[in-house]
């Protein structure tokens, strides 16, 4: 199920912010003129198509606006916002404390929090990814991993 | 007659190429990770190729890298159908159809014949559209050698209003996602004036966003996070696979869909935006018409999985010649084909296949070894890869994730970079919840500077005056096209809401 109308509009909104911004800064690039187009020339064009795209948008759904359907549903944010801090913390931790603990980490954590699997195959699985991957970077790609406070 | 002999004396150097061990590894090894991510749902070729692009960093020789990420694409094609018809949920987008009647079969237990046809449907279409892209090629591209800069603005243009238009259901989000897509790629330095654009101060945008970073997240991350919403669940609805060679009744109900799935997949494959997935949607809609007995059609026809298993991959095989003749994707897995082309220093463009043969015609040819190696892979082996389907999403998922991060980070060796993927990841998600369709904004990105160069180009040639797109016999022509393209598109899509009214 997609949350459209309400949302749509919603979205149509950001868009016009965005177009306008948009085109405002392109002005303060050089513009140029047909004959000799500046930097500031096709950015300004496409601003003004993304607002006239924005107004076609919310004007599109403006009639049929009672579209209750909620964004997330029935709790359905929580995976997906579990999963973005997961990946957060994988961001913010890998340069601390380096790629394997980091990796082993984010495995248990993923799969006991958000997947909420038995404990027997969150630690054969985590240690196995962790191991299999470090090999596949370091050695057969050579990616320099960050080691953090252990390098 | 001298034409023809360049084209086999070319051929004859790919097979050369194509042969060596290290190019049939990477044949061998984009086949295989093809048919499992056609096999796997949650995980599209256009993700995959995204997640192996810092590869290609690696790699070092275009022709290699292009050989594997090729074999991703069209070996996806021929996996796709595996878990449409024994679990009844794409493996793939362009599988979407053959779910309807092959499913029907396995049910009925003909899950054999079933996944059989499919693959030699697979191989014939292929086939078909390798030959179609070996003769096709060499004089489009010569044709191509005659566009200036106003044509390349008309195509391009033309290339990504009908990829966004064929794609989607929203000609507005459509058009949005393109302008946004633009905008994006004119962050950083103009490649004109050398002039900074919209870095907003942040330094790090000097040099524009990366395409990688750009893809990784919309298509690795992104798809994710849409995933994680719902719990997917892989069921078989059996186990028992055989009978795999179909019957002589099974042949010859299917000799003429796999040859007009073919030549459909072919036509629809060559336009932009045009791809696998419509192609199977058209042939799908084609044999319901044309058969003796339309009334077994979703109820387990074997046409109905034979047609657009051939058109998607025909499509598939197609769609290399805008890339490989005109420098122009038509969708979002050929864009980062592309985009792999660009990392290797090789410019995609009508001059590839005079001055860089080898990446040509080595490309080419791996993908008749390809078709080879992917009717092995799907026909005898197929019931290896249906245990593939026991591994859970839930497991999938991270693994995906951390292939993303260390992707991104080995690029530049920077975890910056990993944050950037990270808010596109959830930009791309948030699309997604929008029916915001992800790949037209990666095409624009890509064919920005194409674009903007050539418009620029164009109205200096011209002093000012943008007659110069419709006075021009093929820029006026690609103009037309455009303008009816879009006039029947509006049409079609009030005859389609009236009809749901």
């Amino acid at each position: 199920m997609r949350p459209i109308e309400k949302w749509d509009r919603i979205t149509g909104y950001i868009l016009l912010i965005i177009g306008v911004v948009t085109a405002w800064s392109s002005t303060q690039l050089a513009m140029g003129s047909f004959k000799r187009p500046g930097p500031g020339f096709l950015p300004f064009g496409l601003a003004c198509i993304l607002i006239v795209l924005a107004v076609a948008l919310i004007a599109s759904r403006w009639k049929k606006g009672s579209g209750r359907i909620p964004f997330w549903p029935e709790r359905t944010w929580l995976r997906p916002l579990l999963g973005s801090l997961a990946f957060a913390l994988y961001a913010f931790l890998i340069g601390l404390i380096g790629f394997l603990l980091t990796t082993f980490v984010f495995m248990i954590l993923w799969m006991w929090v958000i997947e909420g699997i038995s404990w027997r195959q969150i630690a054969t699985v985590s240690t196995g990814v962790t191991l299999v991957l470090y090999l596949i970077f370091s050695y057969f790609l050579e990616v320099p991993l960050p080691g953090g406070i252990f390098s | 007659m001298g034409e023809i002999f360049n084209v086999f004396q070319g051929l004859a150097n790919g097979f050369d190429l194509a042969f060596s061990l290290t190019n049939l590894s990477f044949a061998l090894i984009g086949a295989i990770l093809g048919t499992m991510v056609g096999i796997l749902p949650g995980l599209g070729p256009s993700a995959t190729i995204a997640l192996l692009l810092p590869l290609s960093f690696k790699i070092g020789s275009p022709v290699t890298s292009i050989i594997m990420m090729a074999g991703i694409f069209y070996g996806a094609m021929y996996g796709g159908s595996t878990t449409s018809i024994l679990v009844n949920i794409p493996g793939e987008a362009a599988s979407v159809v053959t779910c309807i009647d092959g499913y029907q079969m396995a049910l009925k237990g003909r899950a054999g014949p079933a996944l059989g046809m499919a693959a030699i449907g697979s191989f014939v279409a292929g086939t078909i559209g390798v030959l179609g892209l070996t003769f096709v090629a060499p004089p489009l591209a010569e044709f191509a050698l005659k566009f200036g800069p106003p044509e390349y603005f008309s195509l391009t243009l033309l290339g990504l209003v009908m990829a966004t238009l064929l794609g989607g259901d929203s000609i507005v989000k459509g058009l949005i996602m393109i302008i946004l897509g633009l905008l994006l790629g004119s962050i950083g330095l103009d490649p004109i004036s050398g002039a900074i654009r919209f870095t907003w101060g942040f330094h790090m945008l000097q040099e524009g966003i990366d395409f990688v970073t750009l893809a990784m997240g919309m298509f690795g991350i992104g798809e994710i996070l849409f995933n994680l919403e719902r719990i997917l669940k892989a069921e078989l609805v059996t186990r028992k696979i055989s009978h795999l060679w179909p019957s002589l009744k099974d042949w010859v109900d299917c000799k003429w869909p796999i040859v007009r799935g073919s030549f459909i997949g072919f036509l629809i494959g060559i336009l932009p935006g045009g791809g696998a997935v419509i192609s199977s949607l058209v042939s799908y809609a084609v044999e319901k018409r044309v058969a003796k007995n339309p009334d077994e059609f979703g109820k387990g026809a074997i046409q109905g999985v034979a047609g657009p298993e051939s058109a998607n991959n025909a499509a598939a095989s197609a769609s290399f010649i805008p890339l490989l003749t005109l420098g122009i994707p038509g969708n979002a897995a050929i864009a980062m084909i592309f985009a792999a082309l660009l990392i290797q220093g090789v410019t995609p463009g009508p001059f590839l296949i005079t001055e860089k043969p080898d990446v040509f015609w080595g490309v080419v040819a791996s993908m008749y070894i390809g078709n080879v190696m992917l009717l092995i892979l799907n026909l005898p082996m197929v019931g290896l890869w249906v245990q593939l389907l026991r591994v859970p999403y839930s497991i999938l998922a991270p693994i995906i994730i951390l292939f993303c991060c260390v992707g991104v980070f080995s690029v530049r060796n920077s975890v910056f970079d990993i944050w950037v993927m990270g808010i596109f990841g959830v930009v791309g998600y948030i699309f997604r919840k929008l029916a915001l369709e992800p790949g037209p904004l990666i095409l624009a990105f890509v064919l920005g500077p194409i674009l903007e160069r050539s418009i620029r180009q164009a109205l200096l040639m011209s002093a000012g005056s943008p007659a110069i797109f419709f006075t021009r016999p093929i820029s006026g022509t690609l103009m037309a096209a455009l303008v009816l393209f879009i006039v029947f598109q509006i049409f079609m899509n009030r005859r389609k809401r009236r009809q749901m009214e």
